[in-house]
């Protein structure tokens, strides 16, 4: 990996944005519905936006600006409820709580991500020992 | 990589607006409204420390990616809610075009729609008037300033809600949220109000409907009475003996005849359930056009 870290290129960081922002799709709906799923009260989008930031020691892959559409769409397919409350600082917040149908999602989501992670690493970790 | 750097959460906003240029205005407005609440709760009362405010909008992400999030996401829930069949049936058909009218959920939602607004339309015509009237009778007690700023806030949500309706009843994408709106004071905000074309254009629409839901309510009745009619008086005919007549004069139509009534009868469905439609979306892009900000 050392390679990357000797030769800065702007391409290489344009190629690595967009890489991830592919597997962002796939993975940040899973973990705003976990972590919506493991909450006791429903969270507002920053809330969520901070226990991300916190639990990733601050290497958290996805912008907070990006969170929200996903949770709007998610909302907007069941997979969540909504309800805007006033805030006493601040604008009205919107609240989101995970449905019976979004942990069933997240129920098949996780074994997909599990098999998909199984399946990946054996192939990667080969791949690194053929470098070392 | 051009890092640009926001001290002001207003110049952030204008530059995802700017980033969402083109993009549907609904989703512009929500968009807007989720990122202010976003950087208005995480900084609280630092909301005026540029130091706080750039960091704040660094977190958040570059405006051009947040963007486009918003454009990738709608992009596939548009492609989701894309119904199958209607890819696979080819455009040109001209039986599919004329007869798909009646299965068409929206075809009847729309109808429902013509129905409901002469409620909807008494309702915020009554609303605008009796408000417009007492805020401005009032405005010589000092009582006429909370008074019209509360019915501006009501002409406000009331734009959103009529929204909602018409998204949920005529098949066009509306806002989900209100319009970002700039923080301040409240004399700020209600001058930001007074500025607002939206405002004005949405009491403008409101004024509207009630003439507009006049003339959709009656036709949508009369259409409806027409082939209900039609569709009954074969029966009436057959079951209790009863003469189906037309016009003064009384001309009674013949026994065999009569069958041809549901022919008439589903014409007509046919071609209200198309004419439906067609004022379907021209109110849309009515309401589009007055309630949304562009």
């Amino acid at each position: 990996m050392g390679s990357v870290d000797e030769a800065p290129d702007h391409n290489d960081d344009a190629m690595q944005r967009k890489l991830q922002k592919e597997l962002n799709a796939a993975s940040v709906p899973i973990v705003l519905l976990a972590i919506l799923a493991r909450a006791r009260e429903p969270l507002y989008g920053y809330a969520i936006a901070r226990e991300i930031e916190q639990r990733s020691d601050g290497a958290a892959v996805a912008k907070a600006g990006t969170l929200y559409p996903v949770l709007r769409t998610m909302a907007a397919n069941g997979l969540l409820s909504s309800e805007v409350e006033p805030s006493v600082a601040g604008p009205p917040r919107r609240y989101y709580q995970i449905t019976a149908e979004g942990r069933r999602t997240l129920e098949l989501w996780r074994r997909a991500w599990r098999r998909t992670r199984d399946f990946v690493e054996p192939f990667l970790d080969a791949e690194e020992d053929e470098h070392d | 990589m051009t890092e640009l750097r926001f001290t002001r959460i207003a110049d952030y906003l204008s530059a995802l607006r700017k980033a969402l240029h083109g993009a549907d205005p609904a989703l512009l407005q929500d968009a807007l409204y989720d990122t202010e609440a976003h950087l208005l709760s995480e900084l609280g009362d630092q909301a005026s420390d540029p130091a706080a405010v750039e960091r704040a909008c660094a977190r958040f992400g570059d405006p051009q990616e947040v963007a486009e999030a918003w454009r990738d996401n709608e992009a596939r829930v548009i492609q989701a809610l894309q119904p199958a069949p209607r890819a696979s049936s080819p455009k040109g058909d001209f039986m599919h075009r004329t007869f798909a009218v009646v299965t068409d959920p929206h075809s009847w939602s729309a109808l429902l729609y013509m129905l409901l607004s002469l409620v909807t339309g008494i309702l915020y015509f009554t609303w605008v008037v009796t408000g417009l009237s007492l805020s401005a009778g009032l405005s010589i007690l000092i009582i006429g300033v909370p008074v019209f700023l509360l019915f501006l806030a009501s002409v406000r949500a009331l734009a959103l809600v009529e929204g909602r309706v018409v998204e949920t009843l005529l098949d066009v994408r509306m806002p989900r949220r209100q319009a970002p709106e700039a923080p301040g004071t409240l004399w700020q905000r209600l001058r930001g109000w007074l500025g607002d074309r939206r405002t004005w254009l949405t009491m403008l629409y409101m004024i509207l409907e009630l003439p507009l839901g006049v003339a959709y309510f009656s036709f949508a009745v009369t259409a409806l009475s027409l082939v209900l009619g039609l569709l009954a008086a074969p029966v009436a005919g057959w079951l209790f003996g009863l003469p189906m007549t037309i016009g003064v004069g009384g001309w009674i139509v013949p026994g065999w005849a009569l069958p041809l009534c549901w022919v008439l009868s589903f014409a007509i469905l046919l071609g209200t359930l198309h004419l439906v439609r067609w004022i379907g979306r021209a109110h849309a892009k009515l309401a589009r056009a007055m309630l949304v900000q562009p």
